[in-house]
């Protein structure tokens, strides 16, 4: 056995090297498999059925997210896309229905994923609104109000709250607020929803201003299967606006991609573009077409 | 993501905003006549539920709405939905500077008022039709006898599509029987299998 040992790894090598590299990564050690190959490529029936099976893994797919040609998919102008979407979405509050984005990558199926977080130049989700518990005419009070804040104050927000009417889904206190708000006893209702301002939380901030801007302005993504989904304007955005979004987030992604690792190569395939109840509308990268309305006609309800 | 051809398909949906009912150009300042000004705002209000006459004006924001809103991208067009069953459901025709006089006979002397209608603004006249208890189709004769809509005839590409979903969804039909009986029969072999093996089982312990 010892002699086997030391005189087929040569031959041996060959075919492990042809197979390691289609291993599994929880297959048995390879030294192990090379003992396996060499006695059972020698004369043991019994274990070259044995070896045969570390040696053929089960059959996977590819590595690689199969996308297909796009040379028959019909792709449109943003402005065209724009027309579409806003058609079938008519009589829907333009605040509340979103454009999103597909960007769909040429990446492998194992290795890291993009995730971040963006900012847009036009600020895309009005739908946290964000409340903020501090004194009602001090300078904190109209920083929040300008940085978006929908509710600023401290008795008519309790009392809003007592009354049932929670009409936000963020909440910040200014710390010159606490004792108030701890006084007014809102913890039995807000507790629950996971709205009571706390240190902890980090919603007891002394800037409440930036803090509001930061919750209203980023967006979370990730890539899942090959393709990252984010809102990225909301259907009254002019397509300047929406243009200058997807710029925004196609450079990140780009930005991204190229920040993961030398070894990894991820490449934007596909865009499209659709809308909160919308199909999906493949852009060529183009803005407009001779065809398309005006930008000022594609803005607003 | 879903499959390009899948894709594709859901994207036909576009079809149907460019052609069929309420795919017309309403006049713009451009092309307005005396009888006809132009249509600056649309506004529809009706009920969350259907009984009491609110079906027909879902139906034209469902089927109307989209066409219009696609042939004039630039003219706003608001839809509200109450809660209030008992309002009746209106439709606001929004006009540049005069409403004509077409306009105004089906608007009637009877004067509605839509409190969730935006107010007119700079100069714009109103006009209020009330659509209830109207079928959509009824609702979108009466929109294009005020405004003097000028309808966009389905052109040769289109309606060819239109021909080839048509064939499609015919030949749907058939193959959904066919596939329907193969796996029924399927199913009958497999039910037939299971009680032999049932009676077999039956007669060894037996």
């Amino acid at each position: 056995m010892s002699s086997l040992g030391v005189a087929l790894p040569s031959a041996a090598r060959g075919i492990l090297s042809s197979c390691r590299s289609s291993l599994r990564e929880t297959s048995v050690n390879p030294s192990f498999s090379v003992l396996q190959q060499v006695r059972g490529l020698k004369s043991n029936p019994q274990a070259k059925g044995k070896g045969k099976k570390a040696a053929k893994p089960s059959r996977r797919g590819p590595l690689e997210f199969r996308q297909k040609s796009l040379k028959d998919m019909d792709q449109f102008a943003l402005c065209d896309a724009m027309r579409y979407l806003r058609a079938i979405e008519v009589g829907r509050n333009p605040t509340v229905i979103k454009y999103e984005a597909h960007i769909r990558l040429r990446t492998r199926k194992d290795g890291p994923v993009i995730r971040n977080m963006i900012r847009f130049p036009h600020a895309v989700q009005t739908e946290s609104r964000i409340c903020v518990i501090c004194p009602p005419d001090s300078k904190q009070a109209k920083d929040a109000l300008a940085a978006g804040a929908v509710l600023v104050g401290e008795d008519e927000v309790f009392e809003a709250v007592k009354a049932g009417r929670i009409e936000f889904d963020r909440c910040l206190a200014h710390p010159d607020s606490v004792p108030a708000l701890n006084k007014a006893g809102l913890g039995r209702i807000l507790g629950p929803r996971g709205l009571m301002p706390s240190a902890k939380a980090g919603t007891v901030v002394e800037d409440v201003a930036s803090r509001v801007e930061d919750l209203r302005g980023g967006t979370v993504y990730r890539e899942r299967d090959a393709v990252i989904r984010l809102p990225i304007g909301q259907l009254g955005f002019s397509p300047e606006q929406l243009r200058d979004n997807l710029r925004t987030t196609i450079e990140q992604i780009k930005k991204d991609a190229s920040g993961l690792n030398d070894r990894i190569n991820k490449e934007i395939y596909e865009i499209v573009l659709s809308t909160s109840h919308g199909p999906g509308f493949s852009l060529n990268g183009e803005f407009k077409t001779d065809d398309s309305p005006e930008t000022p006609a594609l803005t607003g309800v | 993501m879903v499959n390009l051809f899948k894709r594709m398909r859901k994207l036909k949906t576009m079809l149907d905003v460019r052609v069929g009912t309420g795919a017309a150009i309403l006049p713009s300042v451009a092309n307005a006549s005396k009888e006809f000004p132009a249509v600056t705002r649309l506004h529809l209000t009706y009920a969350q539920k259907i009984y009491g006459g609110h079906q027909g004006a879902r139906h034209f924001w469902r089927n109307c709405l989209p066409r219009l809103k696609f042939y004039n991208p630039g003219i706003p067009m608001t839809v509200k939905q109450t809660t209030d069953q008992d309002i009746p459901a209106t439709l606001s025709i929004y006009f540049a500077d005069r409403v004509g006089s077409t306009a105004t006979a089906i608007a009637g002397n009877k004067q509605i008022t839509d409190k969730h209608a935006p107010a007119p603004q700079n100069g714009e006249k109103l006009a209020t039709v009330n659509v209830k208890d109207l079928s959509y189709q009824e609702i979108w004769n009466r929109v294009q006898a005020s405004t003097g809509a000028n309808e966009v005839p389905a052109t040769e590409e289109d309606q060819a599509e239109a021909k080839k979903f048509a064939a499609i969804d015919e030949k749907a039909i058939h193959d959904r029987e066919r596939i329907r009986a193969k796996r029924q029969a399927k199913k009958d072999q497999e039910r037939m299998l299971a009680e032999a093996r049932g009676e077999v089982e039956k007669s060894q312990t037996a």
